[in-house]
């Protein structure tokens, strides 16, 4: 028998065993729900308004589905070396791998069934059992094995509330292809610091409206006489010749009108290919900025996009507040979908129909509220000088938050009284800050009678897919 | 009606022109004086007779080293045209207006670059440091979001085209391998016998989407210059006169260059409508009486358009007009018959003026029967100008 059969055998004779119950330290409360909401941006009133959620399907406030797995969790205490645990089963499987060299980890796959919401003062406990040790496999990342363990949570009380089924792989570091060779016929690109962008030539003209990009005002010229909003800047208003000329801050909101992507030539400052739009802002005039979390499949004219600021350059001479200054450029996202306020009946859902893209922004401060609101203390998802350590280029969103942020494109899209019962992920590349992150979905089935629909999400940034999930939600018939 | 007075006064008896190429290995100045000298000798007359030039604001070889180079000994009239490849047709209007009111006697138009090998427009204006000037501020409202190039501007107003008017890329193609058809027949143009197929155009690598390739006009190393005289002088020198019939220069409504983005509609080119009226009023003619023209083509899309403001087809309709090789030899406006910019070269639309030359001398390597007006076309959408050449009578 050679080593890793006799592997094999020793981690799958751990299948089927059970943990010992781990209980929440504190009960399911309004304020972590409360918490939980602002870091995932989620509005839904059943979580948080005690009169809303008391005339809803729910009868009172409940806590998001995607928050089933959070409450029996060590917090932070369990981070520090003394504080851990190794008496699941899983703990027990990883320990034996790691000793034959399988060091490196990565979550797979995350798979929640909601029996119930929870409600605030509930206590719950979740007992694990491990449920499969994969065969030794030839991965991207190296060769390991999958760990598969269900957890089953319950209150105290003994009622079953859900499972989680979750999947590890754990692979020897090194292991995985060959990093990919350079291509000596391809030219490097250039370095995409926006910093090495051409900056823009400041003047008296203009002065106003790049101070007011500095500050993140959408200005735009707009005539003190006659009020004729206007674009790029004049000091004289062509339709009633004053040269009184002052600005109006724009809402940030418009549409596009055009749009291209730029492939060559290619320039320090952007990474290629480039999309940039030409936007009709809703006060009127049109104006050339980058395009931001949309493929070029995605480009569609008239699609709604929404401002957002990219603090380009750094000042080249203190104080200065011409081309020299710090610049600030606008650019565009997809308008953020907007919640819907009654919830969405089965029949009028219908199989096929899209979910409007959702581009969210991605920041350090994301992350790491997405975390801690998720009871996650792991210092890869706070800390970017121990994530720099283990390896990682930033800190990056942990499982719930993306979990979270996919039930609330969903729940957002037909309103706040739809029930979630199931949210399935499988994890691809990460969310690091400042990449942002591409929501679509679709429907993919839809039972009229049950009430039961299938929505399948697709999060992408720049590095590939984030999360490829299906919710699963039940509709008013 | 208004027609410019100094119409049918002057007309173009020299044409002369360098080899065109990717490394010319001589001086921009030298590639000038080469091309203004072979214009003087086509015509039979010599250099130190000419008394005025015309050229673009973007030329770096001045007058007075033109002056020099060629012995001239004074010169009464200099004009320079601005918009980059806006002003060719613009040079022969001046030195038109120049001859026509007695300014000068012999006018020279000329452009001559190192476009490929020297600074080349196709790679964009990074590394211009910032100024305070109103046409920097200008090009900073694109330059930063990373539209730096023509191309860059043009697929703008391309997208839009598509989307308003159905335009496909495969319309724009159409107009590719018409130029290159006509440059295989063409031994001066750098794409001799090398025609493509619009399949060769789909394939081709993208520049700036929807843009490919094949939809972008060459950079090319050369000079190219006309001589302009009165219509009197015109008749005893060696080469058959190409009577300016009509010139015109057009700026519109709200224009930003490349970039007039603000206007209510972006799908036209009212700046070519402006040179499209002024040519029919003075020249007298309508579309019908077209046989051949040769439209600015720096990038496919715009050629389409020009074929609209000029009248030849409705608004919309030029993918229609184009669609059954319409613009090729033999069809019912072959286009750009020396190839092109596409095609033979990229020299600022300078070269284009030289084959409406050639179409009424009757000596275009592509000769359209009855070519008896031709109209050339300067650059599209941005501040332009326009030209009615024609057979003397």
């Amino acid at each position: 028998m050679d080593v890793s059969e006799d592997l094999l055998s020793r981690a799958r004779a751990l299948v089927g065993s059970q943990g010992q119950p781990l209980v929440a330290r504190h009960a399911v409360g309004t304020a972590a729900i409360a918490d939980w909401c602002d870091a995932m941006g989620d509005d839904n009133p059943c979580y948080t308004d005690p009169e809303y959620a008391a005339k809803s399907v729910h009868g009172g406030i409940v806590a998001p589905a995607a928050t089933l797995d959070i409450w029996v969790r060590p917090g932070l205490p369990a981070q520090s070396p003394s504080g851990r645990r190794g008496d699941d089963p899983q703990s027990k499987v990883i320990a034996l791998l790691e000793a034959e060299g399988f060091v490196g980890v990565v979550a797979v796959n995350s798979e929640l069934e909601i029996e119930r919401y929870l409600r605030p003062g509930e206590v719950l406990q979740g007992v694990q059992v491990l449920e499969d040790v994969s065969e030794e496999k030839q991965t991207g990342l190296g060769t390991g094995h999958f760990l598969t363990t269900r957890t089953r949570y319950s209150t105290t009380d003994g009622e079953h509330v859900g499972d989680l089924l979750f999947r590890i792989l754990k692979f020897k570091p090194g292991t995985g292809s060959a990093p990919k060779g350079e291509d000596s016929d391809t030219p490097k690109p250039p370095p995409s610091d926006p910093s090495m962008r051409p900056r823009p030539a400041i003047n008296r003209d203009n002065q106003a409206l790049w101070d007011g990009y500095r500050r993140h005002e959408l200005r735009v010229p707009q005539c003190r006489s006659c009020k004729r909003v206007f674009f790029p800047s004049s000091p004289r208003c062509a339709e009633c010749g004053s040269f009184d000329m002052g600005y109006l801050v724009a809402s940030g909101k418009g549409a596009l009108y055009s749009h291209v992507v730029v492939n060559y030539p290619q320039v320090p400052g952007f990474a290629y290919p480039i999309p940039v739009g030409l936007i009709e802002l809703e006060e009127g005039p049109r104006m050339v900025a980058d395009l931001v979390g949309v493929t070029r499949e995605q480009l569609a004219i008239g699609m709604p996009l929404e401002v957002e600021w990219l603090d380009s350059h750094p000042a080249l001479e203190p104080g200065a507040t011409d081309s020299q200054g710090p610049i600030t450029l606008p650019r565009f996202r997809p308008a953020t979908p907007q919640r819907r306020p009654e919830t969405r009946r089965a029949a009028e859902v219908s199989e096929g129909e899209q979910l409007p893209i959702w581009v969210l922004p991605v920041t350090p401060t994301r992350i790491t509220a997405g975390a801690l609101s998720t009871r996650d203390f792991q210092d890869v998802h706070h800390d970017r000088d121990l994530a720099h350590k283990k390896g990682s280029a930033d800190i990056f969103f942990n499982i719930n938050t993306s979990i979270g942020l996919m039930e609330r494109y969903v729940t957002d899209w037909l309103g706040p009284e739809v029930l979630v019962r199931a949210l399935r992920v499988k994890l691809g590349a990460p969310a690091y800050p400042y990449n942002p992150l591409t929501f679509t979905g679709s429907v993919t089935s839809i039972d009229t009678g049950s009430g039961r629909a299938v929505v399948e999400v697709t999060a992408k940034n720049k590095l590939g897919s984030h999360i490829n999930g299906t919710v699963e939600v039940e509709l008013p018939r | 009606m208004t027609k410019h007075t100094y119409a049918g006064k002057a007309a173009i008896v020299g044409i002369g022109a360098t080899e065109f190429s990717k490394s010319s290995g001589r001086s921009e100045l030298q590639l000038a004086l080469e091309a203004c000298v072979a214009a003087c000798e086509d015509a039979g007359i010599e250099p130190s007779q000419v008394n005025g030039l015309s050229t673009f604001t973007m030329e770096t070889n001045p007058e007075s080293e033109i002056l020099r180079g060629l012995g001239i000994p004074e010169l009464t009239h200099f004009s320079r045209i601005h918009f980059g490849g806006g002003a060719p047709c613009a040079t022969v209007q001046y030195a038109a207006m120049a001859v026509a009111s007695g300014v000068a006697d012999y006018v020279l138009c000329y452009r001559a670059f190192n476009e490929r090998s020297g600074r080349r427009f196709g790679a964009g204006v990074q590394g211009r440091p910032a100024g305070v000037t109103a046409e920097e501020a200008q090009f900073s409202w694109t330059s930063s979001y990373g539209l730096l190039t023509p191309a860059s501007w043009v697929a703008m107003f391309a997208t839009r085209m598509m989307y308003e008017y159905g335009v496909t890329s495969e319309d724009f193609g159409r107009v590719a391998v018409a130029d290159r058809r006509h440059a295989a027949n063409n031994p001066a143009a750098h794409f001799y016998e090398q025609p493509i197929t619009l399949e060769d155009h789909q394939k081709s690598r993208w520049i700036v989407e929807p843009l490919h390739l094949l939809d972008c006009c060459q950079e090319t190393d050369g000079g190219q210059a006309m001589l302009v005289t009165t219509v009197e002088r015109a008749r005893d020198l060696k080469q058959p006169a190409a009577i300016v019939e009509a010139a015109a220069q057009g700026m519109a409504d709200d224009q930003h260059m490349m970039r007039s983005f603000n206007r209510d509609s972006i799908v036209g080119l009212p700046e070519m409508g402006t040179c499209a009226r002024q040519i029919w009023e003075t020249s007298g003619l309508a579309p019908n009486d077209i046989k051949t023209a040769v439209l600015y083509d720096h990038f496919t899309p715009f050629v389409l358009a020009q074929l609209e403001e000029f009248g030849f087809c409705k608004p919309g309709e030029a993918k229609d007009f184009i669609a059954d090789g319409a613009i090729e030899m033999g069809g019912r406006l072959p286009v750009n018959t020396h190839g092109g910019q596409l095609g033979e070269a990229y020299l600022h639309g300078m070269n284009g003026v030289a084959e409406g030359v050639r179409q009424v001398r009757g000596t275009s390597v592509n000769q359209v029967d009855g070519a008896e007006h031709v109209l050339v076309t300067g650059g599209t959408g941005v501040p332009t100008s326009a030209l009615m050449l024609g057979v003397a009578r």
